[in-house]
């Protein structure tokens, strides 16, 4: 009976990690209509400068934050204004996938070619010291994405609802048009969705780092787990995202117990082409959100 | 041919023989370059760029032709390979093994992509990513039948019934005659029905559909030869690595290289993926020459750059570059130019009789509507719509915006499934049916125009109404030959060879209308076909389809062109809120006090005069 | 041999190359870019060194040696550099080649064309016994390693803890690429016969990101010894895992990768690595009677490259290289079947090279003295203790 619960608690935790991965995926992908497939770069690169800010200079890794989460805001948006919105125009979508492609390919070597194939290890500061509930245990760290994985999405539906930015954001979303019309800079708040968004995956590395090795091809395991919690939880919604993250999880824990390690991302997997082909609307989606649909 | 098509301004054929010739020249360098030299490593490179060319070309009719981006096609060549290799363990030379792995892999990529294909652009791709890894993941774990990580090796028997040799010349004929049969049958596609279906699938699927394209299928059709054509290759390169393993085989950088290739080249052309490998592979063999061994990853990090700035600068890739080039004498028209260019609508000599309710020719009723109701959510669209329609006859449909006339039609062709009530059209059987999807609709001959213009914008004009020629003429040949005489008739000889995406508004509809012609329908669905023609060829156009109604066809139109409604239709039908509140001879309808007051239009007011 | 004597006859070797001697070239086949390309580029530092060394000595049969790189990045490039050397440079060998599925590629194609070829550092079981001519290899085994863990363990680690090794509960996991799933598989089976109890085998994806399932499932079937086969990622991530689930098994017993590398224990702390056990290629805390010519290599690697060796790769290259080399310029000469016939004829004892094991092939081209060592962690260090005459420690028994 611990066994179980203890494998739900891990399960629990990892959704966490999942979700706070997601969590910009999701954003740009329902604000901007562009999948990502450099979402995981983007974390490997922010998991990097966080080893290299806590190994050079000593620091706390959270305190990395400071610089990650603005050093990824930059990159996102400059990936926008430089490579998406040339392409926002083109006539299919082919092009911008090729376009996430090849920046994906491009940054992992990139890193392989600064960092080498050794892994990096973030010093943990403490923060994978066990908390302990009887017989169950926890990670200070785990414990800590979990919670901040929760208030990033509150945070972000906050901002969405009640501020300027965060409703022109939203119209831009619902009818890009319209918006236009309205007198909002489309391109500007698109920039500002890709960096939020590539944001969101700098304060995930920050957090992942001291718990996880980081490797040049780290990101391409996330990103692929991230799809599939973005999919499930219906796509651009963010609590949505959340609770998809938190099933991801949970199936990943269990599976790995009862069924095997070796056979767990064909779960996974299989799970997420079930999905796709028989409620691709995501189990909490909206159906105004099938765009991907014919 | 009629005279017609030869009095049109002189336009390029449609393939001037140099570009067929550079793809030759191509072609015997790849073969005489490896056999001149006599170098077993220089070989090797040329296999290589065979086979990459080959697979890239092969993921071209998926990924070019159909729109359907995967990035999972080593999937098919992973298949490929290991069906051989076991079948070679077990003493079946791969001659064979190589149509038994085509065989399962097009069974699979037809399983597979059927429920994959509602997904569009980058949810097809992560799908096939997902395919992928699980295929890779149960090779892994089925290690009794696959060997599983450890791979597989074949017995080094050599000669052609095992295809293993100690020279390195016989592969190379091999893969080279494989590559020769990759691109016929990549350009046999192209020129035949199913190479138009298909990329008027990709650029517009509901305008497919409405041509009698039966959508589905013919991407499964392409799936499973693209699926089998990557399975031989899989073989060949099986036999010529002599030993294959789950992480090399079924490999996601492996498929994205096979698809960079053909994004390189040019997607959806028939030389684009060849040109891509030529290119590619010396180049990813000299970077990886020259840097390789110094710093890690600079050799990936030089080939993800290349992709970005491919994507950035070259989206059409080298065939658009050589296109641009090619065309760049000729100016781009503007629009000015372009309506002078459009020609008349060829109204036909003799008059026609002025159209009645009871008139001449009027034959027996060829569609019935009862009861039609659609719903969408609490909003009532149409409410218990009942007509028929006769043979010879023409129905106007007319109404304010929103009373539902576009929803009508949508289920009189087979788009919208209604919630209750039918549709029965008679066939050319004489027996009445009632279809349900559109490729039904059109395969009893309703043929329909769109109010938004769905035009193939990718393809040529010859090439837009080919696709709806393609209904009644198997033939390429007689297709193109159909489709000159139809784009004649409706003023567009000119412009045969314009890219439709170029067209004016005026000349979108005209395309849409003769593409809906060239399928040469029994019941003609017009919406708004009047909408963006000036005065003078309304009148044309009006002439033109009272000379198709005397062809025995029977039109519905919607149409807020009052004179042309006035003019063409024998009856007219009112909607308002859903509701038929009118019917009956276009004259007593309009001065119908229900529907003044339904409709306040300032057109109808102007009719009214 | 000093470090200045083979500098001086490197630079005499060089100087007569010119002159007298003719050149004879060899192939040089590695990973030198992509995922691999890290051990691939230390392994062929082994074979480097092995070549200097013989060319200060004054070659092969008066012939100074060329090393012709080939960088075998994939299956298709292995098999694609391997006609470039042979035919494109003419190499009368190729040695190699650190993955086990670019030397099968490879060796494929030197077979047909005749060619013989060294592996130096491959450990799969399929490399060997294809029934091929012109294949040798002179390291240890997947096989090797998975004896050499279960006999540690029911000969060293067992009894220390006074403990039969019959009553010990086994768990047997692995990264599922072809070098865990074969080390796991000579284990169960080694196990079997020595009448062992494995109650667990499971194997996962090197690029796994989370192994507590995995961790709950061996503490749940109270595992007392663990036995991972695995890289870097996942070495970590299962000892770092493992201790903060409050799980202290008996013994943890890593097979090579990453249970060999300095970062890792750096990675997870010195009080959680230590005790931990290690099977793999021979290290370089040995004792140097049982090693003779360790230190020349040191020495000599030192000197080249200016750091010390990042893992044991390079050192069972170099054995492996000097052997056949050696055995090469005592035979006939450079022809196919002399070579094979010199290197045939080779029967160096145990406990004269630097790596410790001697070189005899048996009827498959496998070198049958080839074997794994035995290490623990002890204070943040890697120290041989298995067997026991080339242990420089004691078994560490915590608790």
């Amino acid at each position: 009976m611990t066994t179980f619960l203890q494998i739900l608690l891990n399960g629990l935790m990892l959704g966490g990690l999942f979700a706070i991965v997601s969590i910009g995926l999701t954003l740009i992908f329902g604000i901007i209509k562009v999948v990502n497939f450099a979402h995981g770069e983007f974390l490997m690169g922010g998991m990097f400068i966080t080893w290299l800010i806590t190994t050079q200079m000593g620091l706390h890794p959270y305190a990395a934050v400071i610089v990650v989460v603005p050093v990824l805001f930059v990159m996102g948006a400059l990936t926008q204004r430089l490579l998406i919105q040339p392409l926002m125009s083109a006539r299919d979508d082919h092009i911008q996938i090729f376009a996430t492609v090849g920046l994906s390919t491009a940054l992992i070597n990139l890193a392989l070619l600064i960092f080498g194939a050794d892994i990096a290890n973030t010093p943990p500061h403490g923060l994978r010291a066990p908390l302990e509930f009887g017989e169950l245990r926890l990670l200070t760290g785990q414990v800590m994405i979990f919670g901040a994985a929760i208030v990033l999405v509150i945070g972000l539906e906050l901002f969405l609802k009640y501020t300027q930015t965060g409703r022109a954001i939203r119209a831009v979303a619902q009818n890009r048009g319209a918006a236009e019309l309205m007198g909002i800079n489309v391109n500007h708040i698109y920039v500002l969705t890709f960096g939020l968004g590539a944001a969101c995956v700098g304060l995930a590395a920050v957090l992942i780092a001291p718990l996880y090795p980081t490797s040049s091809n780290i990101g391409t395991y996330f990103v692929l787990t991230a799809f599939v919690v973005v999919v499930l939880g219906g796509l651009g919604s963010i609590p949505g995202a959340f609770l998809g993250a938190l099933i991801i999880g949970e199936v990943d824990a269990l599976s790995g117990y009862y069924i095997g390690s070796d056979l767990r991302e064909a779960v996974v997997f299989g799970l997420f082409l079930l999905i796709l082909i028989l409620r691709p609307s995501g189990l909490f989606g909206a159906r105004q959100n099938l765009s991907h649909l014919s | 041919m009629s005279n017609e098509t030869t009095s049109g301004p002189s336009v390029p054929a449609p393939s001037l023989p140099w570009p067929a010739i550079g793809v030759v020249l191509v072609l015997a360098s790849l073969l005489l370059i490896p056999l001149g030299i006599g170098n077993a490593f220089v070989t090797h490179i040329f296999v290589t760029i065979c086979l990459m060319a080959a697979l890239s070309s092969a993921w071209n009719l998926v990924g070019g032709f159909a729109g359907q981006l995967s990035l999972g096609h080593a999937t098919f060549y992973g298949i490929g390979a290991y069906t051989a290799v076991i079948l070679v363990n077990l003493g079946i030379t791969p001659w064979i093994g190589m149509f038994a792995g085509a065989g399962i892999a097009a069974i699979v990529g037809m399983a597979i992509s059927y429920p994959c294909f509602r997904l569009k652009g980058p949810f097809f791709s992560l799908a096939s990513i997902a395919f992928l890894e699980v295929f890779r993941v149960l090779t892994l774990h089925f290690s009794d039948f696959t060997g599983g990580a450890t791979g597989k090796m074949i017995p080094l028997k050599l000669g052609w019934t095992w295809m293993v040799f100690r020279e390195r010349w016989p592969s190379l004929l091999i893969i080279f005659g494989m590559l020769c049969a990759v691109l016929v049958v990549v350009w046999a596609v192209r020129r035949s029905r199913l190479g138009f279906y298909l990329i008027a699938t990709r650029e517009r699927e509901s305008a497919a559909k409405a041509a009698g394209v039966k959508t589905v299928q013919v991407r499964l059709v392409a799936v499973a030869i693209s699926s089998a054509l990557c399975a031989m290759l899989g073989t060949f390169h099986a036999m010529y690595l002599t030993f294959i393993e789950p992480s090399a085989m079924f490999s996601l950088t492996f498929s994205i290289q096979i698809a960079m290739f053909a994004l390189i080249g040019g997607l959806g052309t028939v030389s684009g993926p060849l040109l891509g490998a030529v290119l590619l592979v010396p180049l990813t063999e000299w970077a990886r020459a020259s840097f390789g061994a110094s710093a890690l990853g600079l050799h990936g990090f030089v080939y993800g750059v290349v992709l970005l700035l491919a994507v950035l600068f070259m989206p059409n890739g080298i065939i658009g570059l050589l296109q641009k080039f090619r065309r760049a004498p000729h100016h781009e028209l503007d629009e000015d130019e372009q309506t002078t260019q459009t020609d008349s609508i060829k109204a036909p000599a003799q008059a026609t009789t002025p159209p009645s309710p009871d008139r001449e020719g009027i034959g027996r009723d060829v569609m019935r509507v009862q009861n039609l109701n659609k719903r969408f959510g609490g909003l009532h669209v149409t409410k218990n719509v009942n007509f028929t329609l006769r043979e010879g006859e023409v129905l106007g449909l007319i109404g304010p915006n929103g009373a539902g006339k576009t929803t009508l039609f949508n289920m009189l062709s087979g788009f919208l499934t209604p919630n209750e009530g039918s549709v029965t059209v008679r066939g050319p059987d004489g027996g009445y049916h009632t279809p349900v999807n559109p490729a039904d609709f059109a395969a009893l001959g309703v043929g329909r125009t769109f109010q938004i213009v769905q035009p193939f914008a990718a393809m040529t004009v010859e090439e837009n109404i080919m696709v709806g020629a393609f209904y009644r003429h198997h033939d390429e040949h007689d297709a193109r030959e159909a489709a000159r005489q139809t784009a004649w008739r409706m003023g567009l000889g000119p412009l045969l060879q314009d890219e439709a995406r170029g067209l004016t508004i005026g000349g979108l509809k005209r395309l849409e209308v003769a593409r809906v012609m060239a399928m040469e329908p029994r019941i003609l669905l017009l919406d708004e076909v009047m909408a963006g023609i000036n005065q003078t060829d309304v009148r044309r156009a009006i002439d033109l389809m009272l000379s198709i109604r005397d062809s025995g066809v029977s039109i519905i139109a919607i149409e807020h062109v009052m004179q042309a409604v006035m003019s063409l239709s024998d009856r007219v039908l009112v909607l308002a809120a859903g509701e038929v509140i009118a019917e009956g001879d276009p004259h007593e309808v309009v001065r119908d006090p229900h529907v003044i007051e339904a409709y306040l239009g300032k057109e109808f007011a102007n009719a009214h005069r | 041999m000093t470090t200045r004597s083979i500098l001086l006859g490197t630079a005499l070797g060089l100087s007569l190359a010119s002159g007298a001697f003719a050149d004879v070239k060899i192939g040089s086949l590695y990973p030198f870019s992509g995922p691999l390309a890290l051990l691939g580029e230390e392994s062929a530092r082994g074979l480097d060194l092995a070549v200097d060394q013989i060319n200060a000595a004054g070659g092969l049969h008066g012939d100074r040696i060329v090393l012709e790189r080939g960088d075998a990045v994939d299956n298709n490039q292995a098999i694609g550099e391997a006609r470039r050397l042979i035919s494109l440079e003419g190499v009368k060998a190729v040695f190699g080649t650190y993955s086990s599925s670019r030397v099968i590629a490879a060796s494929q194609v030197t077979e047909l064309a005749g060619i013989p070829y060294f592996e130096l550092g491959a450990v799969a079981d399929e490399v060997t016994g294809r029934g091929m001519t012109y294949l040798f290899r002179t390291n240890p085994t997947a096989e090797n390693m998975g004896i050499a863990v279960i006999d540690m363990l029911a000969d060293q680690i067992a009894p220390a803890a006074g403990k039969a090794p019959e009553d010990l509960k086994i768990g047997i996991i692995y990264e599922d690429s072809s070098y865990g799933t074969s080390v796991a598989g000579h284990e169960v089976a080694h196990a079997k016969e020595r009448g062992l109890n494995v109650v667990l085998k499971s194997g996962y994806p090197a690029n796994i990101v989370d192994m507590s399932s995995l961790v709950l499932d061996l503490k749940g079937k109270g595992v007392d010894v663990v036995l991972q086969t695995s890289y870097q990622n996942d070495t970590v991530l299962f000892l770092q895992q493992a201790n903060e689930a409050g799980y202290k098994p008996m013994a943890i017993i890593g097979g090579g990768g990453g249970y060999s590398m300095q970062p890792t224990a750096d990675a997870v702390g010195t009080d959680v690595i230590d005790g931990v056990y290690d099977v793999d290629f021979t290290q370089y805390a040995i004792n140097p009677d049982f090693t003779p010519g360790i230190e020349t290599f040191l020495d000599a690697y030192r000197a080249k490259y200016g750091e010390e060796p990042r893992s044991g790769h390079s050192l069972t290259n170099y054995v492996g290289a000097l052997a056949v080399l050696q055995a090469i310029g005592e035979g006939e000469g450079f022809e196919p079947d002399q070579i094979v016939a010199s290197v045939k004829a080779m029967d160096i004892p145990d406990g004269s090279t630097a790596a410790g094991y001697g070189v005899k092939f048996d009827d498959t081209n496998q070198n049958e003295r080839a074997r794994m060592m035995g290490m623990q962690w002890q204070d943040g260090k890697l120290l041989t203790v298995y067997p026991p005459d080339a242990a420089v420690a004691e078994i560490r028994q915590s608790e």
